[in-house]
């Protein structure tokens, strides 16, 4: 019933117009950067989904970020605004309810964002890296198949490392009465994490780190780690909004 | 038999106690006035009531369910407005209540009677953040109406209404035990207004109770202890005063 919910409550705020928008603006990136200079990546060696992903997917993910940053403060801003919050407090629906019903809004939305995006990176891998893409076909599957499954897992890991951050996005804008605020840190923890060195592991962990690595190029280990570490983050995350709900309510 | 009953109920922020020891006894079936000046503790009182501020101490009893263990439980049967309305300016007047139609479990056509009890009928295709004062108002009025809930917690539900609005809503609070067999615990900083609405009346000043029971009891304690009678308001006027003189010679 929340999601539903908080389907209704969003209408006329440009919530999914923004991820659509966000969605295809980042997923023209990488094609416009190939078209550009398509000589530059189709000499380079590795695979198709390891060079346009080193290539495009920095700049993807920090569009993803801030899009994610916009959402959770819409979704937030709703609430505070006309204090529509304190009439759901009066109501028999309970609080931590409301935050996931938001993050089951949030999630998704930014899983059609990755969707766009990796789509506009497979066409690149079609269009520009046809030949090494036959190539390179593993034995047994199509040169198409070989290239999509190499995106899935890439976009795959992607979003599994994306989940932190929106959760996180989301904790910070429930806090936040005034979305500035929360704009403000969103886009700080942002920047914050593009200063950051990527040869420690466990720097790497911090949320708004995480969704800068890539799978193409990493080794299974790494990956595994990367993956366990994001899915017991986002666990936390959810635990620690459980907590300040309870908190919050006993020094109401 | 009361149908909210609180027992030594106190609220203290730091050094400030909002609420001191308040016993409160609202009888089923009535329209209960909550009068005081402002800064008394009524709102304080009620968001206690609604579970939006924790106690400091005391306990309450609605409908013969306790707070905190059936929170939820109890507000299932309360209609609530505390001081301004509170609604999605994105929305309609239509789609806020719909979302409080569908948290209660509440069928479609609740929406619409809602709309039309406080007079919103014409206005619920309207986006909130453009109503006017007066119709925020009527529309969180409506929300808390929405379903006919056997309990109404109303927090100075005329505020920024005009005369003819203050008129329609008085009337309409009037009726409505009768109407939805429902109990009203009203809020007013104006005896003026509360007497004309309510059975009985509790009288609040710096977070204590002063005097609770009926109009009638009201005049003869306000005989007895030589306040003027004639007219409500100075009775109210002097009892505040005399609490207040008396506060100031205790400290």
């Amino acid at each position: 019933m929340s999601l539903t919910l908080e389907l209704k409550k969003i209408k006329r705020t440009g919530f999914f117009p923004a991820f659509l928008a966000g969605g295809i603006i980042a997923g023209a990136f990488p094609v416009i950067n190939t078209a550009a200079r398509p000589e530059m990546f189709t000499s380079m060696s590795g695979s198709a989904a390891e060079i346009l992903m080193s290539a495009n997917y920095e700049t993807i993910a920090m569009l993803n970020l801030l899009l994610l940053t916009a959402g959770a403060c819409i979704l937030y801003h709703i609430e505070y605004a006309g204090n529509g919050i304190q009439k759901m407090q009066t109501l028999p629906v309970s609080e931590s309810g409301l935050f996931f019903g938001k993050a089951f809004l949030l999630v998704p939305s930014f899983f059609l964002m990755l969707c766009i995006e990796g789509t506009a990176m497979f066409f690149c891998g079609i269009h520009w890296f046809g030949e090494s893409v036959r190539a390179s076909a593993i034995a047994g599957s199509t040169a198409v198949g070989a290239l999509a499954a190499d995106f899935l897992r890439c976009f795959g890991f992607a979003f599994l490392l994306t989940l932190p951050a929106a959760l996180l996005l989301l904790l910070f804008s429930s806090l936040c009465r005034n979305m500035w605020v929360m704009l403000g840190i969103g886009i700080m923890c942002i920047f914050l994490a593009t200063m950051l060195p990527d040869d420690n592991f466990l720097i790497s962990l911090f949320p708004f780190a995480m969704p800068f690595q890539t799978y193409a190029g990493a080794d299974r280990d790494l990956v595994i780690r990367c993956i366990i570490a994001a899915v017991s983050e986002t666990l936390v995350i959810g635990l620690i909004e459980i907590i300040l709900i309870r908190i919050r309510r006993l020094f109401a | 038999m009361n149908i909210i009953e609180t027992k030594n109920l106190s609220k203290s922020y730091a050094d400030f106690t909002a609420v001191s020891n308040l016993s409160l006894h609202v009888p089923k079936g009535t329209v209960y006035g909550f009068v005081g000046p402002n800064g008394a503790g009524k709102s304080t009182t009620m968001k206690m009531l609604l579970g939006l501020t924790r106690p400091s101490g005391g306990t309450f009893v609605i409908d013969r369910k306790s707070y905190p263990h059936n929170r939820v439980k109890i507000l299932r049967e309360i209609g609530s407005f505390i001081e301004a309305p509170a609604f999605y300016g994105n929305l309609t007047g239509e789609e806020n209540l719909d979302i409080i139609r569908q948290i209660l479990g509440l069928p479609k056509s609740s929406v619409n009677d809602a709309l039309e009890l406080v007079g919103l009928t014409q206005y619920r295709k309207r986006l909130t953040k453009k109503y006017s004062l007066g119709m925020k108002q009527r529309l969180g009025l409506a929300g808390a109406l929405i379903g006919r809930p056997p309990i109404l917690i109303l927090d100075e539900p005329t505020n920024g209404l005009d005369p003819v609005g203050i008129h329609e809503i008085r009337t309409l609070i009037r009726s409505l035990p009768e109407q939805f067999d429902c109990t009203v615990f009203v809020s007013s900083h104006l005896l003026s207004e509360i007497e004309l609405m309510a059975d009985n009346i509790g009288i609040l000043n710096h977070g204590k109770l002063l005097f609770e029971g009926t109009l009638e009891e009201l005049k003869e304690n306000a005989a007895m202890l030589g306040y003027p009678t004639d007219n409500l308001e100075d009775t109210f006027l002097a009892l505040i005063e005399d609490d207040n003189l008396k506060r100031g010679e205790k400290r």
